[in-house]
């Protein structure tokens, strides 16, 4: 078993000033030189131009049916075969991930945002505020996602705004958690402390130094909650709630697919399954990245 | 507590030898060389002190004579314990050594232990590392060792978890875990930093006596001149990863050679003491008294007279600035509860410096924020520029509150690092001078930073790119961006290296004389308290023990308590300290109740 | 704090969240078109027959009253009636939770007995080839969602190899379903994989942590081996926040356990959910939503009884 680490105090730390690099650059060049992060990012953006630039380049028709060639395996016509009721199955894949980006995204940023405003104000007011807030998101965290969307489903078929509303009101409780404790940890220290003692304003102290301060851990939170987001959303086509035909995203593909799944049409089924993971992973690798960069506590 | 009181070192063989010793850190940025070229030894029976500020590769030293740097340190050169190598010695090898013949005492108590594992247990681990003995006899020895070095009840006290002893009291656990096996060497780093000033003393007191009963060596890190004059034999000074000079303690802090040793003994705060039945007149700055022969001190350079008796700024004309009458804090509920204050009165008058000085628990941070505000009384009144606080709200309450200036112990978390320097010295002016243009509020912001004596241009630039000591002086330039009447400053440099400590305390001085200012101050260090403040109130437990003229209270003492206190506080003149000691615990020994602090 | 003091505490809290898990199922309940006598009654009411339930069961009272009836039926344990099934929601539940209970069990606890050691050996060996492999296949088991998991698993170990059964046995009873324990392992594979990518790297995290803390400088410092330091010290006090974390996972594991049962057909309270979910059977939907809430509350009760256990520091409320 190797020898512990043991990160000794670095000598010369307390009255020496350090360099001049700010910490916006430190970050970024840290960042950068996490492999997996950078990869991730790289597998972002080759979604974000397959599914946005592709079809404009590989262009197919996704509305009308084409029943005379339903099932067909991978070929020089479509690279990756076609679908149940004749679609491309190459060009699904780009019109799908379209939705699943973008209501991943909205979705995320729409949680985290939520989970923001809720988080600092029970964190800065305290006491019994604080405590019912959190009772709130504790009853939240308590019943599934899943369980509530398909309750929801079975009351409203959403479009794609409803959608991303859904999704987001019931990610928002784990951002919640960890804003609170930044702002339970930015508010006693010590430049707030004495912003107040010398008069400023709760306004003040929040507007200028808690929420500045708590920009590195909000954006790795975005981050991870776009993967979740993502992640939801198939799960969520896959049960036959997401988006109707023949608007589809990578869930409902797979859930198309599955069916097939006994009858060996392979490409009906790996194709979106390996972009989800893709691009969930990808996501989750820069969020990681982007946490050790900033030097931010939160989702192990 | 030496063998040999005449200083001279016994035949045997050096216990610790470092011949040419460096030490270089890879970090992700640089390589930063922490340790040049350091030859020292260390023979059995005698107490080496290595002496130095924030940076200078002390505890690097100390760390690389156990082998215990991190991973990404090199070493180059050679330290050898009893004998034995161990620049280059393999895990197992260094394992079999630590522990048993070389074994160390760490700064801070708080994080030196298991928080899980009960306190008996520890021990025993170490000498079961060494030792074949069942776990029986382990435990017995461990509470042997628990009573050797003054924990009561140690046989209830072994089945303790470390949450549930006081600071000194887990100095003393890891004290008794590094003499389990009796080493022939004893490094000490910083073992008293993080303690009490009594508790300070206690704990010298023991390693001193463990150390003479198994003619121990000892290395000694410190970077507290007081600590040196009364523990070590001999010292050695250390700048920038370097030795710059060594030799017997009565030679290094009495006569010394180098430059920077001089500054640095000419930096540090010296406490003045009176002997019993003489009476000194309090404008004599620089005198050491005591017992023994009476020596002078260095003359230091253009050291402002702080002394009680001077007035500086108006004398007590005025109503008070601030006013607590008693005032009581109480946090928790019933059993539990907790009086951080009881029934605490003092007053501050326009002009003039209190010193509220206690250790740690005695509430006079505390009572600092309840005169700024900032935590509000269970019981009595807190009165600011003669209003009482509990009768304002909302604007009123802030309006008196631009009346203020805050200075607080961390320099890091003193200033947002998000902002400029300029951006952070402005903010009161944001908050109380909206009416300013945004010209009129720069030109403030450059003159206030002129006067606290750092440029002009420092206003562009961010806070992490300052040392500790520009930090301290920036967030005393935002302090006086308004010219408040009251200073409010808690342990304002205690963060801070001595030599940089003088600087700052010194600029606060010169601008109180000219500003006009009062100030609160608030301190565990007597001697800042002694130079700075004109009245002092000693605090313990939430109480004031006693209060008044800064000469009187700290030359005279009224009550035991304070009495102790500046006993227990060392000087760093090892004649006087070791007078002083003798009385010190002649005075334990004739009215003591044993204490684990 | 003293144990009565933070039992009750706890509970106290507990039951807050659960009331306020109760206004939220009887708000949804009240969301439905056509309200809870729709719900109730079923999609094919008349209008007529909604109108006279209204009234039998006082659904023209404000609805604070309502709720209070609400809370009184629950308290009694009524939970409805299905429809679909044309049988008590309690009594429907009651027979297939223990099913999925033993699912969820087993999954968390082979992903706990995986995730912990692997979160440690990975701390060990940090920023290492090993570290860096097992985060990415973490990684990967996250962000997979559990159905294509399962189904590669069915497809990989049920058809191409055929070694597991693919469908879980059916049947009432609970040893009807443990009859064949090979039927079991798909299922509890695809269910744990999440819980090993997440608890590994919240162990890995916490050693990590750990291993830089000044009590392991003072045990080296002693004589003590890495070894040693590890299994004596670092690991207990590791555990405390994974610990700490159990309780939330819970209803992540009842999601999985959803999915988990709809793919391999598993008659456990999941695959109850999901069928009523098809059928828009509401009683069913929102009883199994409130137990499931339950029992995450429980479960977080439980992982805290459990943390002061481990830690004594909770206990003193000092930790």
């Amino acid at each position: 078993m190797s020898a512990i680490l043991q990160p000794a105090e670095l000598p010369g730390a307390t009255d020496t000033p350090h360099e001049g690099a700010s910490g916006v650059r430190l970050a970024v060049r840290r960042f950068l030189r996490n492999r997996l992060a950078v990869a991730g990012l790289c597998v972002v953006a080759f979604f974000v131009l397959f599914c946005f630039v592709g079809p404009l380049v590989y262009s197919t028709d996704q509305t009308h049916t084409a029943l005379q060639q339903v099932n067909l395996s991978p070929s020089g016509n479509h690279w990756l075969g076609t679908d149940a009721v004749g679609h491309d199955e190459l060009g699904r894949l780009m019109y799908g991930g379209k939705v699943s980006l973008v209501v991943g995204l909205a979705a995320g940023v729409l949680a985290t945002v939520i989970g923001t405003l809720w988080g600092a104000t029970a964190g800065y007011a305290g006491g019994w505020i604080d405590a019912a807030m959190m009772r709130v998101v504790d009853a939240g965290i308590a019943i599934p996602a899943l369980f509530i969307l398909l309750v929801v489903s079975a009351i409203t078929t959403p479009g794609l705004a409803g959608m991303i509303l859904i999704l987001g009101l019931v990610s928002w409780l784990v951002p919640s958690r960890l804003i609170r404790a930044e702002t339970l940890s930015l508010k006693n220290r010590d430049y707030v402390l004495t912003l107040r003692a010398i008069g400023g304003t709760h306004a003040r102290a929040i507007l200028r130094h808690i929420l500045p301060n708590s920009v590195s851990t909000i954006i790795v939170a975005t981050t991870f909650q776009i993967a979740d987001a993502i992640l939801l959303v198939a799960y969520v086509s896959y049960l036959g709630l997401g988006v109707q035909p023949p608007s589809t995203d990578w869930g409902g593909m797979l859930a198309a697919g599955l069916n097939a799944a006994y009858s060996g049409y392979w490409w009906l089924i790996l194709p979106p399954g390996l972009a989800i993971i893709l691009v969930v992973w990808a996501f989750n690798a820069i969020g990681d990245g982007l946490r050790d960069a900033f030097d931010v506590r939160g989702r192990g | 507590m030496t063998a040999q009181p005449d200083g001279t070192a016994t035949a045997a063989e050096p216990i610790l030898e470092l011949d040419d010793l460096g030490v270089v850190f890879t970090t992700e940025s640089a390589r930063v060389p922490a340790v040049r070229g350091v030859s020292l030894r260390v023979r059995p029976g005698e107490t080496l002190a290595l002496v130095g500020e924030s940076g200078s590769g002390k505890s690097t030293v100390a760390l690389a004579a156990m082998g215990l740097l991190s991973g990404n340190a090199r070493v180059t050169g050679r330290a050898a314990v009893a004998g034995t190598d161990i620049v280059g010695a393999d895990e197992a090898g260094l394992a079999r050594l630590r522990g048993r013949t070389v074994s160390m005492v760490f700064q801070e108590p708080a994080t030196a232990l298991d928080p899980l594992t009960r306190v008996g247990g520890q021990i025993s681990e170490v000498i079961r590392n060494h030792h074949d003995v069942t776990a029986q006899d382990a435990a017995a020895r461990a509470v042997d060792l628990l009573r050797r070095v003054g924990i009561p009840e140690p046989e209830r006290r072994a089945s303790a978890y470390p949450f549930e002893l006081s600071g000194g009291q887990r100095q003393r656990v890891v004290i008794a875990m590094a003499i389990a096996n009796d080493p022939a060497l004893l490094i000490a780093d910083e073992p008293t930093t993080a303690l009490d000033v009594t508790v300070q003393a206690e704990i010298l007191d023991l390693l001193r006596r463990l150390a003479a009963e198994t003619g121990t060596g000892v290395l000694l890190v410190t970077h507290n001149m007081g600590v040196v004059a009364d523990f070590a034999d001999r010292v050695a000074v250390m700048y920038q990863g370097r030795i710059v000079e060594s030799g017997t303690v009565e030679d290094v802090l009495l006569h010394p050679t180098h430059d920077y040793t001089r500054r640095l003994l000419a930096a540090v705060p010296r406490l003045t003491v009176a002997p019993t039945g003489e009476r000194r007149p309090a404008g004599e700055a620089r005198t050491v008294t005591g017992r023994g022969p009476q020596d002078e001190g260095e003359p230091v350079g253009a050291r402002p007279d702080g002394e009680s008796d001077s007035t500086s700024g108006g004398g007590a004309a005025g109503e008070p600035v601030v006013e607590l009458r008693d005032v009581s804090v109480v946090y928790g509920r019933g059993k539990r509860a907790v009086r951080a204050l009881d029934g605490v009165s003092f007053v501050v008058r326009p002009g003039e410096t209190l010193g509220l000085v206690g250790e740690s628990g005695s509430g006079k941070s505390t009572a600092a924020r309840v005169a700024l505000g900032l935590i509000g009384p269970n019981a009595g009144t807190v009165s600011l520029f003669g209003t009482d606080l509990a009768r304002t709200r909302g604007r009123a309450r802030r309006a008196l509150r631009a009346g203020i200036g805050v200075v607080l112990q961390d320099p890091v978390a003193s200033l947002d690092a998000r902002m400029t320097v300029g951006s952070c010295v402005a903010e009161p002016l944001l908050v109380h001078r909206r009416e300013m243009s945004a010209r009129d509020r720069r030109s403030r912001v450059e003159d206030v930073l002129e006067q606290v004596r750092l440029p002009r241009a420092l206003a562009r630039r961010a806070p992490g790119e300052l040392s500790g000591g520009q930090r301290q002086r920036v967030s005393l330039a935002r302090a006086l961006v308004l010219e408040p009447r009251l200073l409010v400053a808690d342990e304002p440099t205690s963060a801070l290296d001595v030599s940089v400590q003088e600087a700052v305390l010194e600029v606060i001085t010169e601008l109180q004389d000219d500003l006009g200012f009062a100030c609160l101050i608030v301190s565990h260090d007597l001697a800042v308290v002694q130079h700075f403040a004109r009245r002092v109130a000693v605090m313990r437990a939430g109480r004031i023990e006693e209060q008044g003229p800064t000469g009187e209270t700290l030359l005279h003492p009224e009550t035991d308590y304070t009495r102790r206190l500046l006993a227990a506080a060392p000087v760093p003149d090892p004649v006087v300290q070791r007078a002083r000691r003798t009385e010190r615990l002649a005075a334990l020994a004739a009215g003591r109740t044993e204490g684990g602090a | 704090m003293s144990t009565s003091t933070f039992l009750i505490r706890r509970v106290l809290q507990a039951l807050a969240v659960v009331a306020i898990v109760t206004i939220v199922v009887f708000a949804l309940l009240h969301a439905l078109p056509g309200g809870p006598a729709r719900g109730i009654l079923g999609p094919q009411a008349t209008a007529q027959q909604i109108a006279r339930f209204n009234h039998e069961q006082g659904l023209d009272k404000p609805l604070p009253v309502q709720y209070f009836y609400y809370l009184d039926q629950l308290l009694h344990g009524d939970l409805g009636t299905s429809y679909t099934l044309n049988a008590p929601v309690s009594r429907l539940i009651g027979e297939r939770l223990p099913k999925t209970l033993v699912l969820t069990v087993l999954s968390a606890v082979t992903g706990l007995l995986l995730a912990i050691p692997l979160g440690m050996w990975q701390a060990v060996r940090r920023n290492r080839p090993v570290d860096y492999v097992i985060t990415t296949l973490s990684f990967i088991a996250y962000s997979t969602p559990v159905y294509f998991l399962g189904l590669v698993l069915v497809l990989v170990f049920s058809q191409v190899l055929p070694w597991f059964p693919s469908q879980a046995p059916q049947g009432d009873s609970l040893a009807d379903v443990l009859s064949d324990p090979r039927a079991l392992v798909l299922p509890v594979v695809a269910g744990a994989a999440s819980m090993i990518a997440v608890f590994s790297r919240y162990m890995r995290a916490a050693t990590l942590e750990n291993l830089s803390e000044d009590y392991v400088r003072t045990a080296r410092a002693g004589g003590a081996r890495s070894r040693a330091i590890l299994r004596g010290h670092v690991f207990r006090n590791s555990l405390t926040p994974v610990v700490a974390m159990l309780g939330y996972y819970v209803p992540v594991l009842f999601g999985g356990a959803l999915v988990v049962e709809q793919l391999f057909n598993y008659p456990g309270m999941g695959l109850l959910f999901w069928s009523a979910a098809q059928a828009s059977d509401y009683p069913v939907l929102l009883g199994c939503v409130l137990v499931i809430a339950l029992a995450t509350v429980v479960g977080t009760l439980l992982a805290d009884i459990v943390q002061r256990v481990i830690d004594p520091r909770v206990k003193a409320g000092r930790a």
